[in-house]
């Protein structure tokens, strides 16, 4: 008689297991769910653009150190404020370097500046191409490519 | 540091901490035919160690993805609970005079495990770091492979570890971190240049010879070794890994097309050559040829999917024993998808690989939110890592595929394997952090 209320017992504790088991699965699939659904939200809201340019060294504060930069397809950086990114820093030329993207990447060239332009430490003589997450160094503003 | 409430995470990881106690409880009723809950030391010590993990997240203001942690709680769950049902000699340790079974062992590397991943995940809040040094990760790698090479010692016929005092370490399971670091940096770097094609031969599209070499050479060399050491299912797991970061970074369908090939030409050469492939094969193909001896585990393993059926013998009411040896050898490492799909039916095993679903589901995430492309690349080849080598077991315990001993992530007993996943899992939870607080809140430098 033990034995079956043993057997019973046993039985309803391993449904209940199982049951466990797909209420966490549940659970995971509902909180993906939600997550799509914010996801297209957020990525309608944030990636509008082809890429920024975040500051993270600038000691003349311009560009802002910490600030982000959208870009366009094409940018030219230096100290001449009429470049698309007014750079104002003395180791920085008139028309420093030129940011553009092309098919499906960045590529960054030098414009004959007097202080070089480096990607990720190396300086560049001719067209690079960047990756997201590079960082490119004119003058002594240190700023990384970001989505 | 300011904390942030992860309360997606808390309300995931509530019901998993209920489900090891009760898994403990049942086993315990089914093992010794009494009422009472029996020794539930291990399985507060789980629950203990996850809401450690959650609350030092939450104590350190991490913003990194919150469904990561639950999903390996849940597939460890499972694994600690179908341990625990095992025969307790089965493995262990005996060092700094403690002396613990198999599950106390498995629990102790969880520890290890969760805070080496915690280490990682809040003190890299940077992982550009990484893609820094990938060429003295290239050097790592070629270092473990070369140590296992010369000081490995053989487990059934594989040579795959090393003794470092009490313990012994499988190094092919931290090469294929240091494989994808490395190649995600790599990839990151000449991506642009290996999408532009130069060489055409035919219709297929061959990269710039010079841009590719370094990884072929390097890849060949893991391969070599890797065939050389017996490993095939790490070597298998690697060529998966390589095939998908590349077509991830170049998204060129040729290279994919140019890999099957080769790797159906290599295994052509490699069934041709070697004997211990060609014996898996046959094993494969026709298990009954020889049931009590090369076929012996995959025959035993059919007959225990059968005995699970849809809903399970019962945890503690599976046949794992039978005449004082186990039924299927290697049950608590490569055949414990075998024991849950006998134990908890097809069910069971099913809510195994929607856990290991959801974690390749937040991995893939992880690598699309990534800002910079080394991130993402990381991101894609650890979830390639942790899914290829969930399907790549599953696959050979189901005799889908042919057997090759790997471990299943999370589940498996073994202290490599899960250290070496929750590694992976915080260099995810790391790159997810970085996304999540974006370029705004970061300090210039």
């Amino acid at each position: 008689m033990t034995g079956d209320i043993l057997r019973v017992v046993l039985l309803a504790l391993q449904l209940g297991f199982v049951a466990l088991l797909y209420l966490v699965l549940l659970r995971f699939a509902g909180s993906l769910l939600k997550d799509l659904r914010n996801a297209e939200q957020a990525q309608i809201a944030s990636r509008s653009g082809i890429g920024r340019l975040a500051v993270l060294e600038s000691p003349e504060d311009e560009p802002q150190a910490g600030s982000t930069i959208a870009l366009g397809p094409i940018n030219s950086i230096g100290r001449n404020v009429n470049n698309t990114i007014y750079v104002e820093d003395d180791f920085v030329s008139s028309t420093h370097a030129m940011l553009t993207f092309r098919g499906r990447s960045w590529f960054v060239e030098d414009q004959g500046s007097t202080n070089g332009t480096y990607v990720n430490g190396h300086r560049i003589d001719r067209p690079v191409a960047l990756s997201f997450g590079d960082e490119l160094t004119v003058g002594r503003v240190r700023m990384r490519l970001d989505r | 540091m300011r904390i942030t409430w992860r309360g997606v995470e808390l309300r995931l990881l509530l019901p998993i901490l209920l489900l090891v106690p009760l898994g403990y409880i049942v086993t315990h009723i089914a093992l010794s035919g009494t009422f009472g809950p029996g020794p539930m030391e291990l399985a507060l010590g789980y629950v203990a160690l996850f809401v450690g993990a959650h609350l030092v997240l939450v104590a350190s203001g991490h913003r990194g993805d919150q469904v990561l942690l639950p999903a390996v709680a849940a597939m460890g769950g499972v694994g600690l609970v179908m341990l625990n049902r095992l025969p307790q000699d089965l493995a262990g340790t005996r060092a700094f005079g403690l002396e613990l079974g198999m599950a106390a062992t498995q629990l102790l590397w969880f520890g290890v495990g969760i805070v080496a991943m915690l280490a990682i995940a809040i003190g890299l809040r940077d992982h550009g770091i990484l893609r820094h040094y990938k060429y003295s990760w290239a050097a790592i790698g070629i270092l473990l492979l070369a140590a296992t090479l010369l000081f490995g010692y053989e487990v059934n016929g594989a040579r795959l570890w090393i003794n470092l005092g009490p313990v012994s370490v499988q190094p092919g399971e931290f090469l294929k971190i240091v494989l994808v670091v490395f190649l995600a940096g790599y990839l990151a770097e000449t991506r642009t240049l290996l999408t532009s094609a130069r060489l055409r031969i035919g219709f297929l599209s061959i990269p710039p010879l010079p841009y590719f070499l370094p990884m072929l050479v390097l890849f060949g060399a893991v391969m070599l070794i890797a065939v050389r050491l017996n490993d095939l299912g790490t070597a298998l797991l690697f060529f998966g890994i390589f095939l998908t970061m590349l077509f991830v970074a170049t998204g060129r369908r040729s290279y994919v097309l140019i890999g099957l090939v080769l790797f159906v030409a290599g295994s052509f050469v490699a069934y041709q050559l070697f004997g211990h492939v060609q014996a898996r094969i046959e094993v494969w193909l026709d298990p009954f040829a020889d049931p009590l001896g090369a076929g012996f585990q995959p025959v035993r393993a059919i007959y225990a999917f059968g005995r699970g059926g849809i809903f399970g013998e019962g945890l503690g009411q599976g046949l794992v024993t039978l005449g004082g040896s186990l039924t299927i050898p290697f049950v608590h490492t490569d055949f414990i998808f075998t024991a849950v799909a006998e134990e908890l039916g097809l069910l069971g095993a099913f809510a195994v690989l929607g856990f290991a679903a959801v974690l390749v589901f937040r991995g893939l995430r992880i690598a699309a939110l990534a800002r910079d492309d080394f991130g993402g690349l990381l991101a894609v080849g650890l979830t390639a890592s942790l899914g290829l080598q969930t399907l790549i077991i599953i696959g050979g315990n189901t005799k889908l595929i042919p057997l090759t001993g790997i471990t299943l992530p999370f589940v498996s007993y073994g202290g490599s394997s899960v250290l070496a996943s929750f590694l992976m899992v915080g260099l995810l939870l790391a790159v997810s952090h970085r996304s999540a607080i974006g370029t705004d809140a970061e300090p210039a430098a």
